[in-house]
């Protein structure tokens, strides 16, 4: 009972957070199913104001009326907030600008430890043309690259020595780029434009004459409505460009500050700004899947051995290749036909047992199979310099190399066809697979 | 009572209820896909599927129960047709796989996992899948052994079994990471 809970408490840990683009992506396809289906509700009731209007003389003159009132109350709305910027301009500045640069300061508040904020400060650069990046004051702290002629994002750790690359095949990085090319400005914007908003006048900020416009709409976050929205920005009267965006969102039990200020529009860029500066003795990593559970599993050359022996015993001779996953229902596929005394003894076990105990059976005699694939693959991702060469390599080849890695600059750990293993030298190892059947 | 309400008001063609339907679920139904499949491309497309379908039935749709125990059976009926078709399609042996495709990245994916999640989804196709069902029900959907029989057509006793045997081999599959 006490593990299912511990099972139960994991379960709550794994969470996932949805990517707001790709969600509303997905949004707008079902709900054009829900359109095509023909079932929805008409945009409105299509009421002919029109008509209604022109069948009384005395209804005319009392709209005229309302139509003139309306138009004084508009224009003396419009003088006294001293307005004149709209803010659907400002977006069409914003989008003119071939590449800007920015401060961002942000601060994630979890109000269950209040005291221990997560706070950053950043400069983003941003261009329609070669992508964004950020970089942090923090030295420690990771560089972000979207590079659009690279096709690739960049992540890199400069405290771990490492760096990840992210692949966007086709003109997946340039419609990503631009999509987020003008998320702190326009994006801003647009939501506001999305939400109901009221102008604060015209103040000082940076030594700059601006018109500021806020929200407190909740549906300015797309997603799950938080408890407190106050978005705001200030746009310069002159350029209709924005110096400062101020967003405070209260969320559950966390509340994010963002603020971006010190704008430079309109700056001179070239592709050398996003080309990705890696060190030669960074390495390579990737956020894996297969490598944590490699990892969660500690699987040593020991275990690997198991497994071949294991499947040696099942089916006579090893796995053609390693890169398979332990999937256990065709895993027994493979050893059902088999005669070896491994096979046999394990096939009269199952005889007349449930199709649910068959399952645990098999899982459990199979099981250690499965830690071949995560040794191996641990190799790669360590470029340990790994080859297998279960094809032509049989248990009874005590002398040929069915495995192996690199452990130093000169030296290889390998496991032989009757899985003994040594530490051989380049040069032996060399020798040892010159001797493999071709 | 507001998911009657939703489900009232999207029967009459609001677009308004469906988002919040879709809001409101589409976490944990992706959750529950991801821990059912152990690959987030076919989670994605399988939640998709479920409310492409939700959305197409508003007129001819007729709930007694819960609706997140409906689209939880959506969900599950999603992942059962779709293992159907693959283990139909399957020609390729898997010595012929590189390697796994399930959790490559596409490149706008839909949701981020938290590591444990990834280690979960990891854990959960080690077990057979009757059990994998059995255990995402129970500790994703609370769902109760009764329920979970029904869904499977299977005894009580069965599905205890399975859900005992499935623990266990999560626990050790998980050993380094579950206090126990």
């Amino acid at each position: 009972m006490k593990s299912a809970e511990d099972i139960k408490k994991y379960f709550q840990k794994s969470t996932l957070s949805t990517n707001s683009d790709r969600h509303e992506a997905i949004f707008e396809t079902i709900q054009r199913a829900q359109d095509q289906s023909g079932t929805t509700e008409p945009a409105f009731n299509r009421f002919s104001f029109r008509s209604f209007i022109m069948k009384s003389p005395l209804v005319k003159i009392s709209v005229a009326a309302v139509v003139i009132i309306a138009c004084l109350i508009g224009l003396s709305f419009w003088r006294t907030t001293g307005s004149g910027i709209a803010l659907a301009d400002v977006l069409a500045q914003i989008e003119k600008v071939g590449a800007y640069r920015h401060q961002c300061n942000s601060t994630l508040t979890n109000l269950m430890e209040p005291n221990t904020p997560a706070k950053s400060h950043y400069t983003m650069l941003r261009s329609q043309k070669y992508g964004y990046k950020t970089v942090s004051d923090d030295p420690n702290d990771a560089v972000n690259y979207y590079s659009i002629q690279e096709k690739a994002g960049f992540i890199i750790r400069p405290k771990q020595k490492e760096y990840e690359r992210i692949d966007f095949p086709g003109d997946k990085l340039t419609s990503l780029a631009q999509s987020q090319y003008n998320y702190y400005a326009g994006e801003i914007v647009k939501k506001i434009l999305g939400c109901k908003y009221e102008s604060m006048g015209r103040s000082i900020v940076d030594g700059v004459e601006v018109e500021g416009f806020r929200t407190t709409d909740p549906n300015y976050a797309s997603q799950k409505k938080p408890s407190q929205v106050d978005v705001r920005i200030w746009v310069d009267v002159k350029t209709q460009l924005p110096v400062r965006t101020e967003e405070h969102i209260t969320k559950d039990k966390t509340i994010w500050d963002f603020i971006t200020h010190d704008y430079r529009w309109d700056i001179p860029v070239d592709a050398a700004d996003f080309k990705p500066v890696i060190p030669d003795d960074y390495t390579r990593t990737e956020k894996d899947f297969f490598y944590e559970f490699a990892k969660l599993k500690d699987i040593t050359e020991e275990d690997a051995i198991q497994g071949l022996k294991l499947y040696a015993d099942l089916s006579g001779h090893y796995p053609k290749i390693v890169n398979w996953f332990p999937k256990l229902q065709y895993q027994w596929s493979e050893f059902e036909k088999s005669e070896t005394p491994a096979a046999l003894r394990l096939k009269e076990e199952l005889k007349g047992l449930s199709e649910d105990d068959k399952a645990k059976r098999l899982s459990d005699a199979l099981m250690p199979m499965g830690r071949i694939n995560g040794f191996y693959y641990w190799l790669r991702r360590q470029n340990k310099d790994r080859a297998y060469y279960g094809e032509t390599v049989t248990p009874k080849d005590a002398d040929k190399v069915l495995m192996r890695w690199k452990v130093s600059d000169k030296e290889y750990r390998v496991i032989f066809g009757d899985l003994h293993v040594e530490t051989d030298t380049s040069e032996k190892l060399a020798e040892l697979e010159a001797a493999l059947p071709k | 009572m507001e998911d009657k309400l939703l489900i009232w008001k999207f029967k009459r063609g609001s677009r308004e209820s469906l988002r919040r339907i879709y809001d409101k679920y589409h976490g944990n139904l992706l959750k529950l896909a991801i821990v059912l499949t152990g690959d987030m491309n076919n989670a994605e497309d399988v939640v998709q599927e479920v409310f492409i379908k939700f959305a197409q039935s508003a007129a001819r749709f007729g709930l007694s129960g819960s609706l997140k125990s409906y689209l939880i059976t959506s969900t599950l009926n999603c992942v059962r047709n779709r293992r159907r078709d693959d283990l139909r399609h399957r020609t390729q042996n898997l010595n012929e796989i590189e390697d796994l495709p399930s959790m490559a990245r596409r490149p706008e994916q839909w949701a981020v996992l938290s590591e444990e999640l990834e280690r979960l989804s990891c854990a959960m196709t080690c077990l057979p899948y009757e059990q994998r069902e059995v255990v995402t029900l129970r500790m994703e959907a609370d769902m109760t052994f009764r329920k979970i029989a029904g869904l499977q057509k299977t005894s009580i006793s069965t599905v205890h079994g399975r859900y005992r045997y499935g623990i266990e081999k999560l626990r050790s599959l998980l050993n380094s990471e579950v206090k126990v």
